[in-house]
């Protein structure tokens, strides 16, 4: 495949504007800012790169390349099915890993409408790292650009929620995405020789944000 | 070149119950791993202990416990384990322990104390049959820091694999690689906590103790929640001593009164 057409793909489907409800989720920064731990750009650059470096980031990073390499084999592709579903931290984090997934699954059907379909017949719930993996192997999108998209579409969405959260202006939103530039190129080139094994960090506090979340009481988001 | 003779260790406890009592029905020890069991009770309390007094770089351990349907357990330690420094080419010393549950079984070790420069690789694997019922507990605490211990560099993954019904739903994997005082000072990781511990909670009605867990961690910085069978707490303390105190406040939330194990006080 063009490797130019396979790559618009990737920006379609990873574009805020594709509909998988990302903008619905926080990752429990919706807590964290109600704390006051996150409450300008520097403080929530910090937190970003955590999670980036030593959480989620890193691991669906980690998740979607071996869904990538698998995506012609459904029986490997369900394993890393089942071990993404349950690296979930908690019961708001798993919905959010989950809804959009399968969300992501439904709008790429006009690319294809058979591989994710046949997974999700398989497994049921496809959490959205390994939805885009597998679709973007299959697609002849590079596994390095696939990682490094996904990790900034992650971080873009959670800025998108501090800016309307904290609240912060666009340009100090921005600037928060441009300084995560370095941090997003090393995790994903950090995850290239990973195995499965590897997956796991230290976001402990923001686990915690996430659980804490669920009894939150005004809440924009759903996690 | 010098070598360390390395520690080894192997335990294989089953429990099965006769006429309503929890009674040994397996046991076989080897090498450094020991366990000690009181007469049979309703409910039987192992204390698993490590002769070798610690675990260095290049040590493996295996334990595996099988608790029968009908028969009610807890596993504890008889001390803290200790994780030492392990020399600069030492293999991670390796832990595993899996344990099969159809019936009722707690794993409530002691802390694991961590040393500077210490690097272990373990694993807690627990399979538990429909309608059986499980309790897990597994502390990290980053050095005495009464004692003004600092681990400043560590490799460490310690993993808690939970499979329902020969389905995983739990994959938690703990993993720290290099510096790790200064890791842990960081805003989302540890905010400079040094001490770490995970509740797991296993059973068809889980979710429902839910709030009695978050009233009982109310006073701690804590996180509890409940999805596919599970009730996961994560709780996160400045030393040792925080960690404990929110541990037993927590614990007697989801054993229905009963004392905590007996070495826990010594």
């Amino acid at each position: 495949m063009d490797d130019l057409a396979a790559n618009l793909r990737l920006l379609a489907w990873l574009s805020p504007a594709f509909p998988t409800g990302g903008f619905a989720y926080s990752h429990g920064l919706e807590w964290a800012v109600e704390q006051r731990e996150i409450h300008d750009a520097n403080t929530l650059f910090a937190w970003l790169a955590d999670v980036l470096r030593h959480g989620t980031g890193r691991s669906d990073a980690i998740l979607l390349r071996h869904a990538h390499h698998a995506h012609a084999c459904l029986d490997t592709l369900a394993e890393i099915t089942e071990l993404a579903l349950a690296t979930s931290a908690s019961r708001e984090r798993r919905a959010e890993a989950v809804g959009q997934g399968n969300a992501f699954a439904a709008a790429t059907r006009p690319w294809n409408d058979t591989m994710l379909r046949n997974l999700a017949a398989r497994v049921g719930d496809i959490p959205y790292a390994v939805a885009v993996g597998a679709l973007a192997g299959h697609a002849g999108i590079a596994q390095d650009f696939a990682a490094a998209g996904l990790l900034q579409a992650f971080a873009a969405n959670l800025i998108s929620a501090a800016v309307r959260l904290v609240p912060l202006g666009q340009t100090a939103g921005l600037s928060v995405l441009a300084r995560l530039e370095p941090v997003l190129a090393a995790v994903a080139t950090e995850t290239r020789t990973a195995t499965l094994d590897d997956l796991g960090g230290c976001c402990f506090r923001s686990d915690l944000a996430a659980m804490r979340h669920e009894t939150q009481y005004t809440r924009l988001f759903r996690s | 070149m010098l070598t360390y003779q390395r520690a080894r260790g192997e335990l294989v406890v089953t429990l099965k119950s006769r006429d309503g009592t929890t009674v040994l029905d397996d046991l076989r020890q080897d090498g450094c791993m020991k366990a000690r069991f009181p007469r049979p009770v309703d409910w039987m309390e192992v204390t698993t202990l490590n002769a070798s007094g610690g675990v260095a770089g290049g040590d493996r351990l295996s334990t595996s416990l099988r608790v029968r349907s009908g028969a009610r357990t807890t596993f504890t330690a008889q001390a803290a384990e200790r994780f030492y420094r392990a020399l600069p080419g030492d293999p991670p010393a390796t832990v595993r322990t899996r344990i099969l549950v159809e019936g009722a079984a707690e794993w409530l070790p002691q802390e694991s104390i961590l040393f500077d420069r210490c690097a272990f690789d373990r694993r807690l694997e627990v399979d538990v049959a429909p309608g059986a019922w499980f309790l897990g507990l597994e502390t990290l605490v980053f050095g005495r820091t009464a004692m003004g211990e600092v681990v400043h560099h560590a490799r460490l993954r310690d993993t808690i694999r939970i499979r329902q019904g020969g389905r995983l739903t739990l994959h938690d994997a703990i993993r720290m690689e290099g510096p790790v005082a200064e890791t842990m000072a960081r805003p989302a990781t540890g905010n400079g906590a040094a001490a770490i511990a995970t509740i797991i909670l296993v059973a068809p009605d889980a979710a429902a103790h839910l709030d009695q867990l978050r009233d009982a961690l109310a006073g701690h910085q804590a996180g509890v929640s409940a999805w596919d069978g599970m009730l996961v707490a994560r709780i996160v303390a400045q030393d040792g001593a925080c960690i404990r105190a929110a541990i037993v406040a927590g614990l007697p939330a989801l054993r229905d009164g009963r004392a905590l194990p007996r070495v826990w006080n010594c």
